[in-house]
Parts: C-alpha cells; sequence; structure tokens
C-alpha cells in the first residue's frame, strides 16, 4: 500500500495505490501511522502512483497532520489534476503545500 | 442525442471505484477533464454515503447507478432502498467555514461527503418515495 524512505530526516511516504477511497481509508491511515513512528515530524506524501482520492483518503491525510504535531509539517508531492481539484474544493490547497515533484516538497521542508 | 445506462452494485465500498470510473468513461465524450474530475468525486462521495450511513456499512443490498446523457447535460441517479437521508441532510453546508483561521487540530476529518456533491455538481435533488430514495446529480456541459 506504502513504501518509505528517509532523506535529510524527511520521512517519505509513497503511497503506492491507484485510488485512495472509503474502502482503502482504515488500511491506509493504519499503515501510515505504522510508518510515523515517535519522531518524525517533516513528511512529503508522494502521490505520484495515486489517481484518484475521496473524502475519506484526504480524512486520513488531515488526520496526518494532526498527529505531526504543531512543530510538523506534511507536504503533498507529484498530485494529478483530479487530486488538485478536490485540495482546492475543500481548500485544502491553503493548509497543505502541493509540490510538483517530491525532490522539490524534500528542499522545501529540509530549508 | 439522448441515452441511458443503468448498472447496480452491491453496497460495498470496495465496488464504488470500479463503477465511478466506468460512469466516468461513459461520460468522457460529453464533458471536459475538469468536469468528469468532479463528476468521478460527486458519484464517489454519493455511492459511499448510501453504503456507510444508509446501508450501515452493511453488503448485501444493491444500488442502482443510472446514467443519463443528453444533448446539454448529465444526469446521473443513485437509487436505493435504504431508511431516507433527513431532508436536512442536503441543505448546504460548509464543513470548511473558518479553515483560514483554523489550527490543524480542528480540521475536520470526515463529514464532507454530502458538501462536495453540492460543490461537484450544478444540481442536486433528492426524494424518497415509497421506500425507493433517488440521489439526482446534473452535471451541465461547459459552454468550451
Amino acid at each position: 500500500m506504502l513504501s518509505t524512505e528517509t532523506i535529510d530526516g524527511v520521512l517519505i511516504v509513497r503511497v503506492e495505490e491507484r485510488r485512495l477511497d472509503a474502502s482503502k481509508a482504515p488500511l491506509f491511515k493504519e499503515h501510515v501511522s505504522a510508518a510515523l513512528g515517535g519522531d518524525v515530524n517533516r513528511l512529503v506524501l508522494d502521490l505520484g502512483q495515486v489517481e484518484f482520492i475521496d473524502s475519506s483518503g484526504l480524512g486520513v491525510i488531515v488526520s496526518v497532520l494532526k498527529r505531526l504535531g504543531p512543530s510538523g509539517s506534511l507536504a503533498i508531492a507529484s498530485a494529478n489534476s483530479a487530486v488538485r481539484r478536490l485540495f482546492s474544493l475543500t481548500r485544502m490547497d491553503r493548509v497543505f503545500i502541493l509540490y510538483d515533484t517530491p525532490q522539490s516538497a524534500i528542499e522545501n521542508l529540509r530549508a | 442525442m439522448s441515452s441511458s445506462l443503468s448498472l447496480k452494485i452491491d453496497s460495498d465500498l470496495a465496488g464504488v471505484g470500479p463503477v465511478a470510473r466506468a460512469v466516468r468513461a461513459l461520460c468522457s465524450e460529453t464533458l471536459d477533464e475538469l468536469a468528469l474530475d468532479e463528476l468521478e468525486l460527486g458519484v464517489v462521495e454519493a455511492l459511499n454515503n448510501v453504503i456507510k450511513h444508509g446501508y450501515a456499512g452493511q453488503k448485501g443490498s444493491l444500488v442502482q447507478v443510472r446514467v443519463g446523457l443528453k444533448a446539454d447535460k448529465v444526469v446521473v441517479e443513485i437509487i436505493d432502498q435504504a431508511p431516507p437521508m433527513p431532508p436536512s441532510a442536503l441543505q448546504p453546508s460548509d464543513p470548511w467555514a473558518g479553515i483560514d483561521a483554523a489550527e490543524p487540530q480542528d480540521l475536520p476529518e470526515g463529514g464532507m461527503g454530502l458538501a462536495l456533491i453540492q460543490m461537484t455538481m450544478d444540481e442536486v435533488a433528492y426524494s424518497s418515495r415509497k421506500g425507493v430514495n433517488t440521489l439526482t446529480l446534473t452535471k451541465l456541459l461547459s459552454r468550451k
């Protein structure tokens, strides 16, 4: 469902699903929680393989942001047009910064 | 030009994605990409809502999806026989009110489905008669 990698203290979570919807949201939440561990507070969510997210999937992403706490930051990378539309409709594009590539997200979180 | 197609699925969240993709494919000659993205999202939220709330997440009931292609619009009807939604459910709502000032801890994680249906569609209507509920979602053709 996902793979992870740590670069310069930033956890990259690559979602390996084409659809992040209500049928997958509970399991996705479990997997991300397991990946977070104790001291992670900067995270890049790589959505390069994701074609579609519904409000349940978005809810999990919001829960991850909450879990990271006040000092944490969560950046979104490689969202397609459908996912970007979901973020703009729900105004979550004002909460999360959407980057075109994981690399640019990592650079910004590191800075 | 007018044609329609009807699909039936079990009340199982795992079946929502394939049906939504089928609806999208049916309308791909009629709507532009942005409208297709919105249509797919609205249909998914509507089906999730019927299954999660109408049928309380239980499999084994039928949900019908009827797609009508007209000259000037696409009409998707979601038909179920679950307990009906209260009339207030489809009142305009904004789960994201005050989001600009909100702390992350206050951001909504759920309860966004009905609002997204309203936001992605041009018209939303709901009727419940003799135990049959019909949610009618209309997407108008954008003038290019």
